[in-house]
């Protein structure tokens, strides 16, 4: 039965409209408010590979839970303006070894689609790989993944039955006027200083404090309980096809910011060479513009030492409409970026054991050869 | 366009002029700082040379460059988008008018993946007084011969001329980004205009890439040219607004683009851009059209 419903959901994938992927603006209200319309009866026939209604990706975060109950368990974060639950996933190996965190979240500018679509294919492919994949079974050996699929709730819903191309949160402002906070100008670094506005008019509005937003104040207050153990924290964007490292809100540079390009490079360069896309990487302030009150910099700025705002494609040609045909691509270069960068901050806390030996055996030999020098 | 003119100082809280602004002000204090580092230009021009151009603005005024190019060559099947800049150079003088010396390479505005020719323009662009508009004097090798350009234009007109006007609910895109085939020479002819507008709005501050066709008014293939009327939404990039423009156009295969247009202004106010320019150029544009 199993396969058979398979194929048939493989063959609705190509006959657009069919299995409810039409997409008519009823049909995705109906989606997006919790009534889920999943026409996938098992997770392994979810499409990674389309945009997903709000309603669909709560319900895949259960059923990753559920499946994978091994290593994955489903947190509670905080409630956003329009009292939704944001959850966040932990991906945890069981062991005594000691853990660093790597945060991940997507989507903290609604209209930009890829990168929710991003954080629940980073989920996929770790799940559906770290038993066999020695590279991620390193990983998951001492670093736990968080990842937050939708920071921007409220907002994504919004895009889905009223306003593609909306950016803020939903928050309402001026006695009901005006609706929505800039979330990646809310946060506690130089807040609203440049590159951001106390106009809520304006799309990088941000907010009537530092902190003033639910979604802000439900993400950094859990990052800060946790930030002695956060060892990277990443947060997705689209679109520019850019490594981001602090600061936006000033030219100044963080004290491992050498490291933070030189990681970032290696990175980009491993995007590359999946499919050929060109990335750049800077601070903010340098290749993109100046901001103030990103989530980015705050991130580095209470110790988390690597931080990176990663802006996915394209470069302009469809910004933020990006077809779901670029889904994959975008998703697998992506990913070899960030593997490239857990690599990096896995070597820089946990040697190898054949490196230790490696270091030990050079220096003893090298002990050995002075020492011999002198007879 | 009214912009805030104040003093050179650290960056006040709630300054709301766009961002790309507050860093040219202390470019500008560098620029003056250096002196003479002027390279090869006369004294009396009062042009400084910028040591570091940042990519950005290279790239901003590398895609001016290139939307009036396509504006120029009027020729939807041979759009052409920003690859990388090779190599750019950029002076200011005193009046806050921007000089760019610019190569860069260019790409097909195809949706075919592979599809990798890269082409080479040679640019040079002058803003004045930071405004926008910019004189552009451009040169690009030629990434498909011009009897081909020309009969893939017109297989595209043929294709134009066969569709019943369309889709008034119908954005293009839709929200995951799908064009339907049939509706992809719609989409390269509103490309063609909007690269018109987004050569006429762009500043060293402020540049533009189109979102979405947000509705069609009209689709008219009366006589012999294609007559286009519909809103698209530009997407400014400093300030992360999204402009509705109403464009008219009309094109016949080969010869010069026929535009005119007006955006909305935005919704803030401190914010206030060139569209009293910009309609009183609609206006004028629609008494002679």
């Amino acid at each position: 039965m199993k396969p058979l419903l398979g194929t048939f959901y493989l063959l609705g994938m190509l006959v657009p409209g069919w299995l409810g992927y039409d997409r008519s603006l009823t049909q995705q209200r109906q989606e997006v408010v919790g009534k889920v319309v999943s026409p996938w009866r098992i997770l392994e026939t979810y499409p990674y590979n389309r945009y997903h209604p709000m309603g669909e990706i709560y319900q895949w975060m259960s059923e990753i839970r559920e499946k994978y109950t091994e290593v994955v368990t489903q947190h509670f974060l905080g409630m956003t303006y329009e009292s939704r639950p944001m959850y966040y996933l932990k991906i945890s190996q069981p062991s005594n070894n000691p853990k660093k965190i790597i945060w991940m979240d997507c989507g903290i500018h609604a209209r930009e689609w890829i990168a929710p679509a991003f954080c629940q294919w980073f989920v996929k492919e770790i799940l559906q790989n770290y038993k066999d994949n020695s590279r991620i079974r390193r990983l998951l050996k001492n670093l736990d993944f968080y990842v937050l699929p939708v920071l921007n709730i409220d907002g994504y819903i919004y895009t889905w039955t009223t306003d593609r191309l909306w950016r803020k949160s939903r928050s309402s402002h001026n006695n009901g006027t005006c609706f929505g906070t800039d979330l990646n100008r809310n946060f506690d670094a130089s807040w609203c200083s440049i590159g951001a506005s106390h106009n809520c008019e304006s799309l990088t509005f941000c907010g009537t404090g530092p902190m003033s937003e639910p979604e802000t104040k439900a993400v950094s207050s859990f990052i800060e309980s946790k930030k002695e153990n956060i060892a990277c924290f990443l947060t997705m964007h689209s679109y520019g096809q850019l490594i981001l490292v602090p600061y936006g809100y000033t030219t100044n540079k963080s004290n491992n910011h050498e490291e933070l390009i030189q990681v970032g490079q290696k990175a980009a360069n491993a995007l590359k060479a999946k499919h050929g896309t060109n990335y750049r990487v800077g601070s903010s302030a340098d290749i993109l513009y100046a901001t103030s009150g990103s989530s980015r910099d705050w991130a580095r700025d209470i110790g988390i030492p690597f931080s990176y705002t990663f802006e996915l494609r394209d470069n302009g040609t469809y910004g933020f409409v990006l077809p779901e045909t670029q889904i994959q691509a975008t998703c697998e270069e992506t990913m070899e970026a960030v593997l490239s960068v857990l690599d990096d901050v896995y070597e820089k806390y946990w040697y190898t054991n054949s490196a230790i030996k490696a270091k030990s055996t050079a220096l003893v030999l090298s002990l050995l050869m002075s020492v011999m020098s002198l007879l | 366009m009214q912009l805030r003119r104040q003093p050179l100082s650290a960056p006040r809280p709630g300054d709301t002029r766009p961002a790309a602004q507050r860093l040219a002000v202390p470019l500008l204090l560098l620029l003056a700082l250096q002196g003479a580092a002027a390279s090869g230009e006369p004294e009396d021009s009062g042009w400084l040379q910028d040591a570091e151009p940042s990519s950005r603005l290279l790239s901003q005024a590398a895609r001016a460059a290139l939307h009036f190019f396509n504006f120029r060559a009027a020729s939807p099947s041979a759009l052409q988008v920003l690859a990388s800049v090779l190599d750019g150079r950029a002076w200011v003088n005193q009046k806050k008018e921007y000089k760019f010396d610019l190569v860069f390479t260019t790409e097909f505005y195809r949706a075919e993946e592979g599809e990798k020719r890269l082409g080479t323009c040679s640019a040079q662009v002058f803003f004045r007084n930071d405004k926008p508009r910019p004189a552009v004097n451009v040169t690009c090798t030629q990434l498909i011969k011009k009897e081909r350009r020309q009969e893939e234009d017109y297989q595209l007109y043929k294709l134009m001329k066969q569709l019943k006007s369309p889709l008034n609910a119908v954005r293009i895109p839709d929200s995951h980004g799908y064009i339907a085939p049939s509706l992809r020479p719609i989409w390269n002819l509103a490309f063609l205009g909007s690269s018109y507008v987004m050569w006429q709005k762009t500043t060293p501050f402020l540049h533009y890439f189109m979102s979405q066709i947000s509705s069609v008014k009209q689709w008219k293939t009366n006589d012999d040219a294609i007559d286009f009327d519909y809103t698209v939404l530009l997407h400014e990039f400093s300030t992360q607004e999204i402009i509705p423009c109403r464009i008219h156009l009309v094109w016949y295969p080969g010869k010069p683009l026929k535009v005119k247009y007006h955006c909305q202004e935005r919704q803030t106010p401190e914010e206030g851009s060139g569209t009293e320019e910009g309609s009183a150029v609609a206006l004028t544009e629609l008494s002679n059209f």
